[in-house]
């Protein structure tokens, strides 16, 4: 399979008379976009903004990020998600780098959703404080979640991937700046000089755990909840196979951006015929209950083995519950003699005294720890808020909270926050980012 | 200048060697022994009194060791209590380790101290203090001083403190997220760790697992049809207006609300608060995660003996080990008190 990225190196946004790209601006015809998004008469309220590094912007409740990417030959950008299925991974894609669509609720937030800065302190927690965004902040009328704190944001992470595949139409016909290639055959009857090395898969766990529809991560359109783990190639998670859901505490998120450029695969990519022979991604998921996880474990072994697998490496969309999940594939990828690491965050309360992972096992011996769910951040106000920062403290989000005897509300008057790094966006980065780790004290 | 006040045992307080470890507290002005060394590495404080301990005065009237030291403190002004370095001496380490949590809870100031990994105070202690890794025997001397002046300095001029690894002192059991320095990503320290368990080479994990913390099952029931009963969950199910504020997620409140006058939980009475799960099923009917309806037919026909009148609830969703240990804490009395011989606890 091969797959192209054509790269398109966006220094700048503006709002302009038409859609284009020209010399590394991109402009939007906001009206015309808005016009776009109104098309799915879900959404009652929308406006477009563009918040670049160093504004002093802050987001919430941010729901999605999505980069910006197109298809020259006319593939939906996400088969079975935006258009018609169609295989994902290979041909050519053009993407608009250093850029994502990210999307805010214009009211309303929930346990999934989270905080971004642009500038400031706030702006190392995230990885989209370093990106060029076009900021869809909208309103629904899913009048059945208004209130719930755990929201699917059906129409408003849909609007973000259309806005996405919208915006990349003006490098259709373009000359991409320079193109990345991933090629990888078949998993056998490689180069000899390559199977001499020990082989390796990445097992990832996206999301999957609440059972009822809607809420999941999906893959080519299907609900990762209703699945056993399967084989994929990795060209197909960083090709739009991938779309993220709408459940876990943000931290913990792998955005569809995330998924589209996963660094952890092209890491692996890049080692390929150096130091190991990439066999390619094991596809299992996050369950609740026990024998769900035990069977996905089972699976992910038995591939893992039956691939001849030497070593592989497993990374969770998740902390708590999920945790379960992580240790449990882990072992039983050791129990059947594969070589494992894990790639994780951790939860150790606001003292950093407790248990790092909900269950642990001595099996787990090579960990890279990305961060903390449970780190205290506190910020000043923020002259611009794009959304509705009352949501941190009003609705829910799995970092914030209305009031604390000690620590007041999250959110205070003058708008300052106190919150945990728990709804700081995909803040964990565990998909492979992160610059943060662990250390005792 | 700020203002340290030192701890040493008889030997470095030139008063005997273990002939004299009966020797009772005193306190002298100015600096004894290693209070020379300190000056010598560079201390931002100047040490204005000695307090010097016979180790085993120390070991075996602990009491009124730490009473009668405390009470020479009571009147001196002081910024940091230093200890030792005690080496690999076990005694004049637990003695360290003893004075210095005693001073850091009644004046509040910061304590350090040294020992060597052998010593048992490091154990006993580390997770109350800095404790820096020092050497074994007391020709370490030097460098233990420098090691604990160094940090001393931080703390005293209120610089960030670094991690355990960095700074040299045994960790204290606390985990935080640091930004490396190197900014090295994790998808580069992935494949690091990967190729190099993949090769049999020596490699670090970022987090070491720690021995399990087991609670052991407790027997069973002899006779169930006499046993009291109390019931419990972390799926959150409250009144509906939630009295005791229990958080949906990363809980620590707990609540417990009398079923005593009830056949089961009726909706709209009772509700969960839980974020982690969908609460539609919970809500429509509460039953399903505290099964008072169940429990109570079940008293009817003598299954058991008696259900103690509350259950008892909070959220488990994100909540640290910490924070559920110590409302399990807060609890146990009160089961205590009611004489409970068993509590089914209900997970979600």
């Amino acid at each position: 399979m091969k797959l192209e990225i054509g790269n398109f190196y966006v220094k700048d946004i503006v709002f302009g008379d038409k859609l284009s790209f020209q010399n590394g601006v991109l402009s939007i015809q906001k009206e015309e976009a808005l016009k776009f998004i109104k098309e799915d008469d879900r959404i009652t309220e929308a406006e477009l903004y563009i918040a670049k590094p160093g504004d002093k912007i802050r987001m919430c409740p941010v729901k999605e990020a999505i980069e910006p990417r197109v298809r020259p030959d006319g593939r939906a950008v996400f088969p079975g998600y935006t258009g018609d299925l169609a295989p994902a991974g290979e041909g050519v894609v053009h993407a608009l780098k250093n850029c994502s669509v990210l999307v805010v609720g214009r009211h309303w937030g929930g346990f999934q959703d989270g905080v971004i800065d642009m500038s400031g302190e706030g702006q190392k927690y995230t990885y989209f404080g370093q990106l060029n965004n076009i900021v869809l902040v909208a309103d629904t009328n899913e009048e059945f979640e208004k209130h719930e704190q755990q929201k699917k944001n059906d129409a408003l992470r849909r609007a973000g991937h259309k806005l996405a595949e919208y915006i990349a139409q003006c490098v259709k016909e373009l000359k991409p700046e320079n193109t990345e290639v991933y090629e990888l055959g078949g998993m056998i009857r490689r180069d000899p000089a390559i199977e001499k090395l020990p082989s390796v898969v990445y097992v990832m766990q996206p999301q999957s755990q609440m059972e009822a529809m809607g809420y999941n991560d999906l893959m080519y359109g299907w609900d990762t909840n209703h699945m056993v783990p399967t084989v994929m190639h990795p060209n197909e998670i960083l090709d739009g196979a991938l779309v993220s859901g709408s459940f876990m505490p943000v931290s913990s998120k792998w955005a569809t951006y995330d998924f589209q450029n996963c660094p952890s695969i092209k890491a692996l990519y890049k080692e390929h015929g150096k130091t190991i022979n990439f066999l390619g991604v094991i596809m299992s998921n996050l369950n609740v209950a026990l024998e769900q996880k035990e069977r996905s474990a089972l699976y992910v072994a038995q591939i893992a083995a039956s691939l001849g697998a030497d070593g592989a490496v497993v990374a969770e969309e998740g902390y708590g519950n999920p945790d379960a999940d992580f240790v449990g594939c882990i072992v039983a990828l050791e129990d059947a003699g594969v070589k494992t690491i894990g790639v994780t965050n951790e939860c150790t309360g606001r003292d950093g005294k407790s248990q790092p992972l909900v269950t642990m096992d001595s099996k787990c011996d090579a960990i890279v720890s990305t961060g903390n769910v449970s780190e205290m951040i506190e910020l000043p106000p923020m002259e611009t808020v794009l959304g509705e920062l009352e949501a941190l403290a009003r609705d829910g989000l799995s970092g914030g909270w209305a009031n604390d005897e000690l620590l007041g509300p999250s959110v205070r008057e003058d708008g300052s926050i106190i919150m945990e790094n728990n709804s700081m966006f995909c803040g964990d980065q565990i998909i492979g980012w992160s610059p943060k780790t662990m250390k005792e004290f | 200048m700020k203002k340290a006040i030192l701890y040493i045992n008889q030997f470095f307080g030139q008063i005997g060697g273990e002939e004299k470890a009966d020797y009772a507290p005193e306190i002298r002005e100015g600096k004894v022994g290693p209070g020379a060394a300190y000056s010598g590495a560079g201390l931002d404080a100047e040490i204005t009194y000695t307090i010097i301990c016979g180790d085993n005065y120390m070991g075996s009237n602990t009491e009124k060791a730490v009473s009668e030291i405390l009470s020479m403190l009571a009147d001196k002004q002081f910024d940091i209590f230093i200890a030792g370095p005690a080496f690999q001496a076990g005694r004049y380490g637990v003695a360290c380790g003893t004075i210095c949590k005693a001073v850091a809870e009644k004046y509040k100031v910061p304590v350090i101290t040294s020992m060597n990994v052998e010593n048992p105070g490091a154990e006993m202690f580390k997770q109350d203090m800095y404790i820096l890794k020092g050497g074994n025997i007391s020709s370490k001397m030097r460098e233990d001083v420098a090691a604990v002046t160094k940090l001393a300095n931080k703390i005293l001029n209120g610089e960030e403190i670094g991690c355990a690894e960095e700074e040299g002192y045994f960790g204290r059991g606390i985990r935080r997220q640091v930004w490396r320095k190197d900014g090295k990503p994790a998808y580069e320290r992935m494949v690091d760790m990967l190729v190099k368990k993949l090769n049999g080479e020596p490699f670090e994990t970022e987090l070491p697992i720690p021995e399990p913390d087991r609670v052991p099952i407790a027997p069973a029931l002899k006779d169930l049809s006499k046993a009291r009963i109390a019931m419990m969950t972390t799926g959150g199910i409250v009144p509906v207006d939630n009295p005791d504020r229990i958080q949906s997620a990363s809980a620590t409140r707990w609540g417990r609300y009398d079923v005593s006058d009830m056949d089961k939980l009726e909706g709209g009475v009772f509700k969960t608060i839980h974020a982690g799960f969908d609460p539609a099923a919970a809500n429509a009917d509460p039953n399903r995660i505290m099964p008072i309806d169940a429990m109570k037919v079940l008293l009817k026909e003598g299954v058991y003996g008696s259900l103690h009148p509350y259950f008892y609830s909070t959220v488990g969703t994100g909540t640290t080990q910490a924070e559920a240990k110590r409302m399990a804490d807060e609890i146990i009395p009160y089961l205590q008190n009611d004489n409970v011989d068993a509590v089914i606890m209900i997970s979600t």
